[in-house]
């Protein structure tokens, strides 16, 4: 078994408004997701959201207002998951309400020092 | 990660309450000009705690949480706004006055005030009815454009520009957020308990379709109507029949509709479905709502009661029932009353008399929807025996302008009709 990380990117566009009983649906749908790959196991940890604000610290030591301004998407947050490969890590990913936001999903795989990663 | 199941399960309805209640604690300390501002606030502020609960769930104390972003977020706007400055100092006021202001308005204790000022803000005389409502189903209840559309069956663009008309007519008239003065009270409120009265029954009126909001709607009705009925001087007898009256209804929900989501007839309602516990509590709040001046409210909640008493629908008390109508029809001549008496009088036994009075009602010029008459008459052929002439009135009815669930209700009506007598 291997450790991935989901980084949630989501489409930093501007939201049209969001009635409150949207905010809920949203909201439950996350919580139950998580919730559900924790119970099954392979939801490590569920991780955190990031707020938009960041600040960047540059090689000159100077720090700036972030985030980077190429990209369009906004990581929103993360999790660590348990799977035994790509595949299912990304089987796992399909299964995430990023989706329906219109976001993405990146999986990344933890590089686990001391354990060669199964091929 | 420590998650109790309490805190991964936030209230039902937690984002549009807080939203209602930010709305109208921060329009009563910032008043309805910046209505707007305060808008944007609200949702932006849930928006970043949707978000943020999202993946960890939501903090101890979610309320406390969302009011503090809120609270930041317009007093850091208006710090950058010189003129509301201005205003402020000319008033002899700060802005750390104003943040402790909304800080107090936003306890508990304090809430429901802030909420009935809104409730007469957003039915307020200079508003049409149609825009009282929308604007009450908006703020209040924390619905949005599109489910409001859904609900009064009106185009999404016309409520949109129905609720900014309105607000910028209050802003225009700079309506004050408060409670009306004790000389137009009784008026005022008026208007309040037809706006909550009409939400309701667009939520519980069957004709209207199935759809999930339909129940939201009555219970934001009857938690608005609620607020009334504990807060004096709006807790007058009228306040408590309505919301009697709706809890009467409520209880009766879950029951209306099957496990296919369609709509079931009262007399095929398993009322073991019911809920007891809340009739009781509606029977409570009408025995709280005797009075000389009886309203409306108070006829509909006791025809309600006399259904909700009955152990099955064979045992309804119709004689009662009709009875209430003929009191009820004395003040309010409704052609929906009239039509509803005839089919209790139908029920009692005396299907001549109904006839004669749904013929009548037929005539009635605001009788537009002959759907109705025809149904309550095949209902009177059926209790004659006479399934044949039933059936002649269904398959008119479902000719007519009728939504689709209505269409198989009584396509299900004329098969269980048809097929009877073909067994007998």
């Amino acid at each position: 078994m291997a450790k991935f990380m989901f980084v949630y990117r989501e489409n930093g566009e501007p939201q049209p408004e969001m009635p409150p009983e949207q905010m809920q649906k949203v909201f439950q749908v996350w919580m139950d997701w998580i919730q559900g790959g924790m119970e099954a196991g392979w939801i490590i940890d569920g991780g955190d959201a990031l707020t938009p604000e960041s600040r960047v610290v540059h090689p000159d030591l100077t720090v700036t207002d972030g985030p980077f301004a190429e990209s369009k998407e906004v990581v929103g947050g993360f999790s660590i998951i348990e799977a035994k490969d790509f595949d299912q890590a990304c089987e796992y990913a399909k299964t995430s309400p990023m989706a329906a936001s219109g976001g993405c999903v990146e999986v990344r795989m933890l590089a686990n020092v001391g354990e060669p990663a199964e091929k | 990660m420590n998650q109790s199941d309490q805190q991964n399960h936030l209230v039902e309805n937690f984002f549009r309450h807080e939203s209602a209640n930010l709305i109208a604690v921060l329009t009563r300390v910032f008043g309805v000009r910046q209505i707007e501002l305060v808008e944007d606030t609200v949702q932006s502020a849930m928006l970043e705690a949707m978000r943020s609960w999202k993946q960890k769930g939501p903090p101890e104390n979610p309320s406390a949480w969302i009011h503090r972003v809120a609270r930041n977020r317009i007093l850091d706007h208006l710090r950058r706004d010189k003129v509301h400055e201005r205003a402020l100092a000319f008033a002899g006021h700060t802005i750390e006055d104003t943040e402790s202001l909304v800080d107090q308005w936003l306890t508990e204790e304090e809430l429901p005030d802030s909420l009935l000022r809104m409730i007469f803000v957003c039915c307020h005389p200079a508003l049409p009815r149609s825009s009282q409502i929308a604007l009450t189903l908006q703020i209040l209840c924390g619905f949005g454009i599109e489910e409001i559309s859904r609900a009064l069956l009106t185009p999404a663009e016309t409520i949109k520009k129905r609720i900014q008309r309105a607000k910028k007519k209050l802003a225009e008239l700079r309506i004050a957020v408060e409670t009306p003065a004790p000389s137009e009270l009784a008026s005022r409120l008026n208007s309040v308990h037809d706006v909550l009265y009409l939400a309701f029954n667009e939520g519980y009126s069957s004709s209207r379709g199935p759809a999930p909001i339909r129940d939201d709607l009555c219970e934001e009705a009857a938690r608005l109507c609620h607020i009334l009925s504990t807060n004096p001087p709006f807790d007058t007898p009228t306040s408590r029949a309505l919301i009697a009256l709706m809890l009467f209804h409520g209880a009766r929900l879950e029951a209306r509709v099957d496990e296919h989501g369609d709509p079931v007839l009262l007399e095929d309602q398993n009322r073991e479905d019911w809920d007891r516990p809340l009739i009781q509590v509606a029977n409570n709040w009408f025995h709280q709502s005797a009075t000389e001046h009886l309203s409306r409210f108070h006829f509909e909640a006791a025809i309600a009661q006399q259904h909700c008493r009955a152990a099955s629908f064979e045992e309804t008390d119709w004689d009662a029932i009709v009875k209430i109508y003929d009191r009820l029809i004395k003040y309010y001549d409704s052609p929906i009353y009239l039509l509803n008496r005839a089919i209790a009088r139908g029920q009692s036994g005396d299907t001549a008399l109904a006839t004669k009075e749904l013929n009548q009602l037929a005539q009635h010029p605001s009788m537009e929807n002959y759907f109705l008459v025809e149904c309550a008459r095949g209902k009177l052929f059926e209790l004659e025996g006479n399934s044949t002439a039933a059936v002649d009135c269904y398959l008119r009815a479902i000719n007519g302008r009728v939504a689709e669930h209505e269409k198989n209700l009584l396509k299900k009506k004329i098969k269980a009709l048809t097929t009877a007598d073909i067994t007998e």
